[in-house]
């Protein structure tokens, strides 16, 4: 990777920043799905008259048609609609996730890989245990220490993603700091949270985004995995996989599995593109 | 045996150890902090059906009165001496409740594990063999798909296609052959991304090197270049990525078990949640631990032995392939 040691040196090639923006067409495809994805998080009713919660007995286990797109469950409600109106709890949930793994993780990182010594020992330590315990186990007894809740299960996917953050930002940060440009900054007479700010934290960040955009799409994996096993909120809760996990009964009418499994995959394949197509532009 | 593979070897130990034992240390912590008193709610349970002087005998018994520090003293000693306690619950030791099961989560890990080598090489050598212009784009995007699906999802589809549509194996017999390949199926897909991810990237370097132009320029084929030159080289940091998807393996058994309805450490895992059986959950998840760092341990300690590029200076390992970039790599972080 290269080194941004300023604003001005970014601009400089304004030719090759917009080269870097030129997006292949499975990165728009992407960038689309996540942008209706994240407005049905928004605005669920917009994007259906159906309710999510009261259904019509009459019209239960219906096949996907084009009155319900996803077809109806047992109770005849319209699973295109629950999938939607479970959106925002499944992308929010994802979305605080990696929002405790970047600051928890970062800021160990950052620390450690800036302060060196003791403290560097100390956290490696902290980090070596967070990755020996199994991630999954880490969630599943997090969660079951703090609650069977969405929210929670966010939580625990977040603690679970703390170690990683941690590492690649430590390495960013130790690269960074045997740069030449700040050793310059040292010369000519940078305090160390001044260069810290200034010139460690933006570098390291750019590889921290394309990480955080994976493990936003991991997160939703994680999250799904939680509520399969019913560690999220109850029904009529309609988490993606809550949603999941109640179709699994229904095999025999399967759009109730597929419909809310076709989106999730979905979403995470777009996700995980974007981030593939971040790094490469890096 | 260098002087130097020894010194290297006793500090990965050393350090091996260490983490053992702060993980263990973890978990209690994460364990003890539980809201609310499950303990006492199991115990005062009216339907287990304990008198006053019972309970009082079991919380003696297992030491629940005592200083939290006490006991986690206690608990850490009796895990370095084999003892894991007794199971809340059923009032049997942990390590009999574990023993019970542990044979079916191996087969079905080992299972998957075998699955997900085999799908990861069949993936990976085929980008070197199928042209771009029939379908070795396909190849290279089945690692990202395999990330993107849930393994649940994959178990459901199977159970569905194969159990339902075409009668190949029944639900209700889950330790039957059939049953117990399609479970391993279900955790094998998301492990075999990672390590084809890693295989893919290392035999593209691989044959950007000096070596592999010389050999091509010698007229030698696709195949023999692959087979003489590709293969070894790119194959073997392979051994450390598999190391660190023993975790996966072990996390993702939990969810095949429940949704081929298999008995193994994760429907104990499953039971002791929801029972709130905090010793069995201690146990398990710092035996998981356990493993995860002596498979790494072993891997650390073989992979100098088997590659001759790795060369160890001053207690580290250093390596002129990018065997960090590997290790994160299986960790998703960076796919090269």
């Amino acid at each position: 990777m290269s080194f941004v040691s300023n604003a001005r040196s970014r601009s400089l090639g304004s030719g090759g920043l917009l080269a870097g923006f030129h997006v292949p067409a499975t990165v728009a495809l992407s960038l689309l799905i996540v942008a209706i994805v994240l407005a049905w998080s928004v605005l669920p009713g917009l994007f259906t008259s159906y309710s999510p919660v009261v259904g019509v007995p009459a019209d239960k286990l219906l096949g996907p048609s084009a009155l319900h797109w996803f077809g109806t469950d047992h109770l005849g409600r319209d699973v295109y609609a629950r999938v939607v109106y479970g959106t925002a709890s499944s992308v929010s949930s994802a979305l605080i996730a990696v929002v405790i793994g970047v600051v928890v993780g970062g800021l160990i990182g950052l620390i450690s890989g800036f302060l060196g010594g003791w403290v560097d020992v100390v956290f490696a330590r902290l980090v070596d245990v967070l990755l020996a315990i199994p991630k999954f186990l880490l969630a599943v007894i997090v969660v079951t220490a703090i609650g069977f809740e969405t929210i929670n299960a966010a939580i625990a996917t977040g603690v679970s993603a703390v170690a990683i953050f941690a590492r690649v930002t430590r390495a960013e940060v130790i690269k960074t700091r045997q740069a030449t440009f700040v050793e310059a900054a040292y010369l000519s007479g940078g305090s160390r949270w001044f260069i810290l700010w200034r010139h460690v934290l933006p570098n390291a960040s750019r590889s921290v985004l394309p990480l955080a955009v994976l493990q936003f799409g991991e997160s939703i994996l994680v999250i799904a995995s939680l509520a399969f096993l019913g560690y999220g909120d109850p029904p009529p809760a309609s988490d993606w996989g809550l949603l999941i996990s109640i179709g699994k009964d229904y095999l025999k009418w399967p759009w109730l599995v597929y419909a809310p499994a076709f989106v999730t995959i979905l979403t995470v394949l777009s996700v995980n593109r974007i981030s593939r197509w971040l790094r490469k532009t890096d | 045996m260098s002087n130097a593979y020894l010194t290297y070897a006793a500090k990965r130990l050393g350090q091996a150890v260490v983490v053992i034992l702060l993980a263990y240390i973890f978990t209690f912590v994460v364990v003890s902090i539980l809201p609310g008193d499950p303990v006492t709610s199991v115990l005062r349970n009216p339907q287990n059906g304990f008198t006053e002087e019972e309970i009082a005998e079991i919380i003696a018994a297992q030491g629940l009165d005592k200083p939290i520090i006490v006991q986690l003293w206690n608990a850490l000693s009796g895990f370095l001496t084999g003892d894991l306690g007794m199971s809340m619950r059923s009032n049997r030791p942990v390590s009999t409740l574990i023993a019970e099961v542990l044979p079916s989560t191996l087969i079905l890990a080992s299972a998957g594990l075998a699955v997900a080598l085999v799908l990861a090489m069949l993936v990976a050598y085929g980008t070197r063999f199928v042209p771009k212009k029939y379908g070795q784009g396909l190849l290279r995007g089945f690692p990202s798909l395999f990330l993107s699906v849930p393994n649940f999802v994959i178990g459901l589809m199977l159970i569905h296609i194969f159990g339902f549509q075409l009668g190949l194996f029944r639900v209700i017999n889950p330790d039957s052959f059939w049953a117990t390949l399609f479970a391993a199926i279900a955790l094998g897909i998301p492990v075999s991304a990672q390590i084809a991810e890693v295989l893919i990237a290392n035999l593209d370097r691989e044959a950007e090197q000096e070596y592999a132009a010389v050999a091509r320029s010698r007229g030698i084929g696709q195949a023999r270049l692959f087979a003489t030159h590709l293969l070894k080289p790119a194959s073997l940091p392979v051994v450390t990525v598999v190391a660190l998807t023993i975790g996966e393996l072990l996390g993702g058994s939990l969810i095949t078990e429940t949704v081929f309805g298999r008995t193994g450490i994760g429907s104990l895992v499953q039971r002791s949640v929801s029972t709130q059986d905090l010793p069995v959950l201690q146990a398990v998840v710092s035996l998981g631990a356990v493993v995860f760092v002596l498979v790494n341990l072993i891997a650390d300690l073989l992979y100098p032995l088997l590659d001759p590029r790795v060369k160890i200076i001053g207690g580290r390992k250093r390596s002129p392939t990018t065997a960090d970039e590997t290790a994160i790599g299986a960790t998703k972080a960076v796919t090269p």
